[in-house]
């Protein structure tokens, strides 16, 4: 009875976390099309929920990685990965507060990863999985979309750069609908998986699923749906403050950064490595903004996001462990789950209920 | 033992992939533009031909896009 009520806190937890994860990600994936006047807000939204809905059906090897190859399926118990998503969801809390950007992917990892230790020891990590499919590729990517961004606009304006602005800005606008739906969809393959290889991992843990069980269908529709319904909601508070926070490029640019970003997500996700979708994107961004001009590109938001990627994986799997140790203290049962459930929709509602009355801008924590 | 930890064929084919769809697919899109304000130049100045010819570069750039962009989801999906 106890492990049921864990495992349904769980789920809930795990497709709570995928729907704030398309929350917060609906600008990554949108910004660039509102921004050169490529899509009309309420469009460009309801296009990228679409989106983000049918691209976690396309792929399950992220799930797989997530689910079998961080942590050591066979020694995880429910509480172990409700522990993990706790610290997860504590450190996007926290990163949101203070304005950084993260990387909930990251913060996902590191929250099971940190709980797991704390649970079983370092034995529970898989070392090889853990570096080779998460660590390393979170270094890559995001300087490989720079850098494909950056030779991509180098060619597109080589290309056009003779041309009529009128019809090469009609031309790029017409393109960005397909690039920016690609960014969508490969948003939803890599993001939306990771909730599936959580949940996945529970069910394991919990003996529903045999160790080399895929999702089953109700994980990847529920988690496709979630992710859906966060980046719709999401969508109507960027329809206000797209036109503040976004740096002002071209269509040309648009396109390019996200054709780059699109490209290295669906790329890594065939492979099953679960990246950092913000990163990449922010990567796309810069490397479109470099590519025309260097000083276009803000190097100290750069920074920023450079030591918050250094900090998530530590700080999320401390909470993670932390949270663990909590919830033994009242045994193995279902009582540490539900306190600890109740007590961080308590701090979710606190923190939310403050920052509206001070009314202080929400950055972004992605995928 | 570094080499058993990278996964370095996965990750050299998830460079080379994102290089040859993110930069070819883009210079393919830019050819495909310059084809249609081509054919608008040309068309204007009475030269027939050569509008054409612009037209038929710009029309072959964009259905390779769209072939790149059908055949990246199909891989995508099958595996």
């Amino acid at each position: 009875m106890d492990s049921d009520v864990i495992l349904v806190i769980v789920i809930a937890t795990a497709l709570a976390f995928d729907f704030t994860n398309g929350f917060h990600d609906t600008a990554n994936v949108v910004a660039t099309s509102i921004s050169t006047g490529a899509a009309r807000p309420q469009v460009a939204i309801g296009f990228a929920a679409l989106l983000n809905f049918v691209g976690a059906f396309i792929s399950i090897s992220v799930a797989a990685t997530v689910a079998k190859d961080v942590v050591d399926a066979e020694v995880i118990t429910p509480t172990i990965v409700f522990a993990g998503l706790i610290g997860a969801i504590a450190w996007n809390l926290i990163t949101w507060w203070f304005g950084l950007p993260s990387s909930s992917s990251h913060a996902l990892i590191g929250g099971v990863v940190g709980s797991a230790i704390a649970a079983v020891g370092v034995d529970a990590v898989i070392a090889e999985g853990l570096v080779g499919k998460v660590l390393i590729p979170a270094v890559v990517a995001p300087v490989l979309a720079f850098l494909v961004a950056g030779a991509a606009i180098g060619i597109s304006y080589r290309v056009v750069g003779r041309q009529r602005p009128g019809i090469v800005t009609r031309g790029y606008q017409y393109g960005q609908i397909v690039s920016g739906g690609l960014l969508a969809l490969a948003h939803g393959t890599n993001d939306a998986q990771k909730t599936m290889g959580i949940i996945t991992l529970a069910l394991i843990a919990s003996g529903e699923l045999g160790a080399e069980a895929d999702p089953p269908f109700w994980v990847i529709a529920s988690a496709a749906t979630a992710i859906a319904l966060g980046t719709y909601s999401g969508g109507w508070r960027i329809i206000k403050t797209t036109g503040t926070r976004i740096i002002k490029m071209d269509a040309a640019q648009g396109f390019s950064a996200q054709g780059a970003g699109a490209a290295v997500i669906l790329a890594s996700t065939h492979f099953g490595f679960p990246l950092s979708t913000t990163h990449v994107i922010n990567g796309g961004v810069m490397g479109a903004g470099a590519g025309k001009r260097l000083s276009a590109v803000r190097w100290g938001v750069a920074g920023n996001i450079f030591v918050a990627w250094l900090l998530t994986l530590p700080a999320a799997a401390s909470i993670g462990a932390l949270t663990y140790g909590f919830t033994r203290i009242f045994g193995t049962g279902a009582l540490g789950p539900i306190l600890v459930t109740l007590m961080a929709l308590s701090l979710v509602v606190a923190a939310f209920a403050r920052r509206a009355r001070q009314g202080a801008p929400v950055t972004a924590a992605g995928g | 033992m570094i080499a058993t930890i990278v996964h370095t064929d996965e990750l050299l084919q998830t460079i080379a992939a994102s290089v040859i769809a993110g930069v070819g697919v883009t210079f393919l899109f830019s050819l495909g533009i310059w084809g249609a304000g081509q054919f608008t130049e040309l068309s204007r100045g009475k030269r027939p031909v050569a509008a054409t010819a612009a037209a038929v570069v710009g029309v072959a750039a964009m259905l390779c896009v769209a072939g790149a962009v059908i055949t990246g989801i199909v891989v995508m999906t099958h595996k």
